[in-house]
């Protein structure tokens, strides 16, 4: 895996290590991480996004200690044995839930059509593929 | 706020106790305190004329102050010797030292006082930022000037980094490459580092600690995590004063929303039992808000 696959938001309210952490966790849950892949080493994460590297571990600490990672000797971190299926589809939907429950009361916020805001999801939805 | 500031920790690289500072007459700074632990980056925040610099010169021990007390690296800021200034990396808001030297010049000439100096570093940056070692330093933009100050307070290798406004005359690419170095100094020599700015940006990135500064007093100074973890816009719907909230820091109404939001504090891990009211809800605050908020 590659530091550049991170997206960091440093103004965001969630602090960073919890951005590291919910990412790593979605792409694992996705399958996008197979067990077993690499991690980018602390430095390579803190360097690539100009972030304070203690960030980063503790980050991946608390990945470690879900079971998610696991650390290796001289190595450094990588997906853990355990952590090897992709998890079912409800799971990952739950995952996405506090985002969608965000994304609905914003637009309802904005008093947006609802058609709308569905078209323009679907849009950046298959832009991805 | 008070039971937020950080209590006394030996061995703090830097330490200030109850320090105070009139300039005719009015005050810049008062009673404040403050503490950078060991390998922590501190964010020191605050509005231009927050008294930041004026805290920073009175660590530094370049002015002297009408009440309290700093100690840098375990001595007293006023007296600190040559063990102490060896490992003290200081770029002033606008260095302006040894005008007519040359920039090979200035760094020959400080060398030989520094024994951890690392010559390497200062030929890799001078080749990287392509500064031109032969231009005399009050040649050079201000931008330039700060980037040379900067390159001569990493080369000492310092264990104590101290910058004022260090981003404040760089381009975006230089202070994004500032903003790494400092972290990775931090992360990997365990370099203890103070900055202050006016950009909440630049200290999410590195910081692990932030301090505000507000009209001359310490409004708080937490681990940065905790803050954003910690306090919390709370949405209340109804037009009447709400009463008083467990943790309330400040509120104001809202007419659009058509209530009251007020900024709270997290007590024992839970937010107030009104965030679960029909019609209320926590939201999540930014440092940036937070800081206008606590502000006011």
């Amino acid at each position: 895996m590659d530091a550049s696959l991170l997206t960091i938001a440093p103004g965001a309210p969630e602090p960073i290590y919890r951005q590291i952490v919910e990412q790593v966790r979605r792409m694992i849950a996705g399958g996008q991480l197979p067990s077993g892949e690499l991690l980018p080493s602390v430095r390579e994460v803190a360097g690539f996004h100009a972030i304070n590297p203690m960030t980063v571990s503790r980050a991946y600490s608390l990945l470690e200690s879900e079971g998610l990672l696991e650390r290796l000797r001289g190595t450094g971190m990588a997906v853990a044995k355990s952590a090897r299926r992709a998890r079912p589809e409800a799971e990952r939907m739950s995952l996405l839930e506090p985002r969608l429950q965000d994304l609905a009361r914003a637009a309802r916020e904005l008093e947006l059509p609802a058609s709308r805001v569905r078209r323009r999801f679907d849009q950046l939805l298959e832009d991805g593929e | 706020m008070n039971a937020m500031l950080k209590p006394h920790i030996d061995n703090a690289p830097l330490q200030a106790h109850g320090i105070s500072k009139r300039y005719d007459g009015r005050p810049v700074l008062d009673a404040v305190d403050l503490t950078l632990p060991e390998g922590a980056v501190l964010g020191l925040i605050g509005r231009n004329g927050a008294g930041k610099s004026t805290l920073i010169r009175a660590l530094m021990g370049l002015i002297e102050v009408d009440a309290g007390s700093a100690t840098v690296l375990g001595e007293p800021a006023l007296a600190m010797g040559d063990r102490v200034k060896e490992q003290l990396g200081y770029v002033p808001q606008q260095p302006d030292a040894l005008g007519w030297l040359r920039i090979d010049e200035m760094f020959a000439l400080l060398r030989p006082f520094y024994p951890r100096w690392d010559q390497g570093f200062v030929d890799s940056q001078l080749d990287r930022t392509r500064l031109p070692r032969d231009r005399a330093l009050a040649k050079l933009s201000p931008g330039e000037r700060q980037q040379v100050a900067l390159i001569r307070a990493l080369a000492v290798r310092p264990s104590l980094l101290v910058l004022d406004e260090p981003a404040a005359a760089l381009d975006p690419v230089a202070r994004r490459e500032l903003l790494r170095e400092i972290a990775l100094r931090a992360g990997e020599s365990g370099t203890s580092v103070l900055f202050s700015t006016h950009i909440v940006s630049d200290l999410e990135r590195v910081a692990s600690h932030v301090a505000f500064l507000h009209e001359g007093r310490m409004l708080l100074q937490a681990p940065l995590d905790d803050l954003k973890e910690r306090y919390a816009r709370l949405w209340l719907p109804g037009n009447a004063p709400p009463a008083k909230v467990a943790g309330e820091i400040s509120r104001r109404p809202q007419q659009a929303f058509g209530g009251w939001s007020l900024v709270v504090e997290q007590r024992d891990g839970r937010w107030p039992a009104e965030a679960q009211q029909p019609g209320a809800r926590i939201e999540a605050l930014g440092l940036e808000d937070l800081f206008v908020e606590i502000a006011e």
